[in-house]
């Protein structure tokens, strides 16, 4: 079994989740990004921590953001695909590490960081925009906007990531 | 039967998967209902609260263009007080038909395809679901659900807000209703091509409805096209209220909404 760091994992809850309850929807850059980085929370769940069990945390985890933006559902359906497929594609993107490990700078570096994240937060994101609009209607701008949200994500997430990562893991 | 264990076993996981996603399926298509006392939407108390405490500091910063949005207000109602003034005589019973309550915005989108505000009065304060929400430069939408002390209010930037409307300069029906490209403009709809429509002229409620009382301004007509076999013009307004920077709200009480509705309930047989 993996060791699961619970207060890293808790700080995170904080930093990624709590923060972004109140910036929900505000923090949008030339009226096309939207950065929901909460998404880091899940995206740094570790390696090979029982399925279930993720998806269950990913469900509540957007039902609670769904709250906010009165959108009951759409969050929480993204969320637990993302964590249904994630240990999937970090095999797929980063190599099998045949052992659970915590995911960070120190594990997989950054470069394998953008690789594990970005196609996920995407992925998200694309699924997000859609179930808001209610089909595939408009789907060029609907993947514009995917795109330029999730750099977005991707650079608020990796941000905060390594403002939290541990001293020693800072290289 | 162990067979069938076996296999319910082996994709556990993939099975809960289906489970998760088919109760927010569920929860998804059930909000999509108009009106509902969902708890799962920021008219929900603990929500609320949060809410307003996030919102109280940013506030709290933005406290001088509250002021002037304030200040130009009251030069405007004052300006609307002399007017009335002069005008002594009126039907009183139909204006008395609305009553004002006032609430602030705690929380609103405006770029999303369906955007809902919230609002820091509730159930307590009077407010209930359907009523109308206008802000001081025109209307904004319609309330959804409250709390005791929290309100959603589905936004006029919604696909299923519909707006009866007149042109005030031809008294022509219509109805206007959000087409998602921005949170300026809004569609035009059903005025018919035997009827005059410029680029200019003003949007306001028609009060057909018992949401909205009359003559409340919805925007200006921006865009008009008339295609050869369409027996309804093309026509884009753009919307007179900000909806990037709601601040305060007035929310209107038709004293005689059961009246009307039970009204039309029965000639509707």
């Amino acid at each position: 079994m993996v060791r699961v760091n619970y207060i890293r994992q808790a700080i995170q809850f904080a930093v990624y989740v709590l923060i972004q309850i109140p910036l929900l929807y505000k923090s949008v850059l030339f009226n096309q990004a939207f950065a929901f980085f909460y998404l880091g929370f899940l995206l740094f769940i570790p390696y090979g921590v029982s399925r279930s069990f993720s998806m269950l945390i990913a469900f509540f985890t957007g039902l609670l953001i769904d709250v906010f933006s009165s959108t009951p559902g759409i969050h929480a359906s993204a969320c637990v695909l993302i964590v249904f497929i994630k240990d999937y594609w970090f095999i797929a993107s980063v190599g099998d590490p045949e052992d659970e490990i915590n995911i960070g700078f120190d594990s997989i570096g950054l470069w394998g960081l953008v690789k594990y994240a970005f196609p996920l937060i995407f992925v998200h994101h694309f699924m997000l925009f859609i179930i808001e609009n209610g089909g595939f209607i408009l789907i060029g701008s609907l993947l514009v906007k995917s795109i330029l949200s999730g750099l977005y994500s991707l650079v608020v997430i990796i941000s905060i990531g390594y403002l939290i990562a541990p001293k020693t893991q800072r290289k | 039967m162990q067979n069938l264990i076996d296999f319910l076993y082996r994709f556990r996981t993939f099975g809960l998967f289906i489970v998760l996603e088919v109760i927010c399926a569920w929860l998804i298509v059930g909000y999509n209902q108009y009106y509902n006392a969902s708890f799962l939407n920021s008219s929900n108390a603990l929500a609320g609260k949060i809410t307003q405490l996030s919102t109280n500091t940013s506030r709290f910063i933005d406290l001088k263009k509250v002021n002037q949005a304030l200040m130009e207000e009251n030069s405007l109602l004052r300006a609307q007080l002399a007017n009335t003034n002069l005008q002594k005589v009126k039907i009183d019973s139909f204006e008395n038909r609305y009553e004002v309550l006032e609430a602030a915005v705690l929380n609103h989108t405006f770029l999303k395809p369906a955007n809902y505000i919230t609002l820091d009065a509730g159930e307590s304060d009077g407010l209930m679901p359907g009523m109308g929400v206008i802000s001081d430069h025109g209307i904004v939408g319609q309330i959804k659900s409250v709390s005791k002390n929290f309100a959603t209010v589905t936004s006029l930037l919604h696909p299923k807000s519909l707006v009866s409307i007149t042109v005030k300069q031809s008294n022509t029906l219509g109805t206007v209703q959000w087409g998602f490209n921005s949170y300026l403009e809004a569609d035009l709809k059903y005025i018919p091509r035997h009827t005059k429509l410029n680029v200019g002229d003003t949007i306001v409620t028609s009060g057909y409805n018992a949401v909205f009382p009359p003559n409340i301004l919805v925007g200006i007509v921006n865009q008009v096209s008339l295609d050869i076999q369409n027996p309804f013009y093309d026509a884009q307004i753009d919307l007179s209220t900000d909806f990037s920077s709601l601040g305060f709200v007035y929310i209107i009480d038709n004293t005689a909404k059961a009246e009307i509705d039970s009204l039309t309930e029965v000639s509707d047989f």
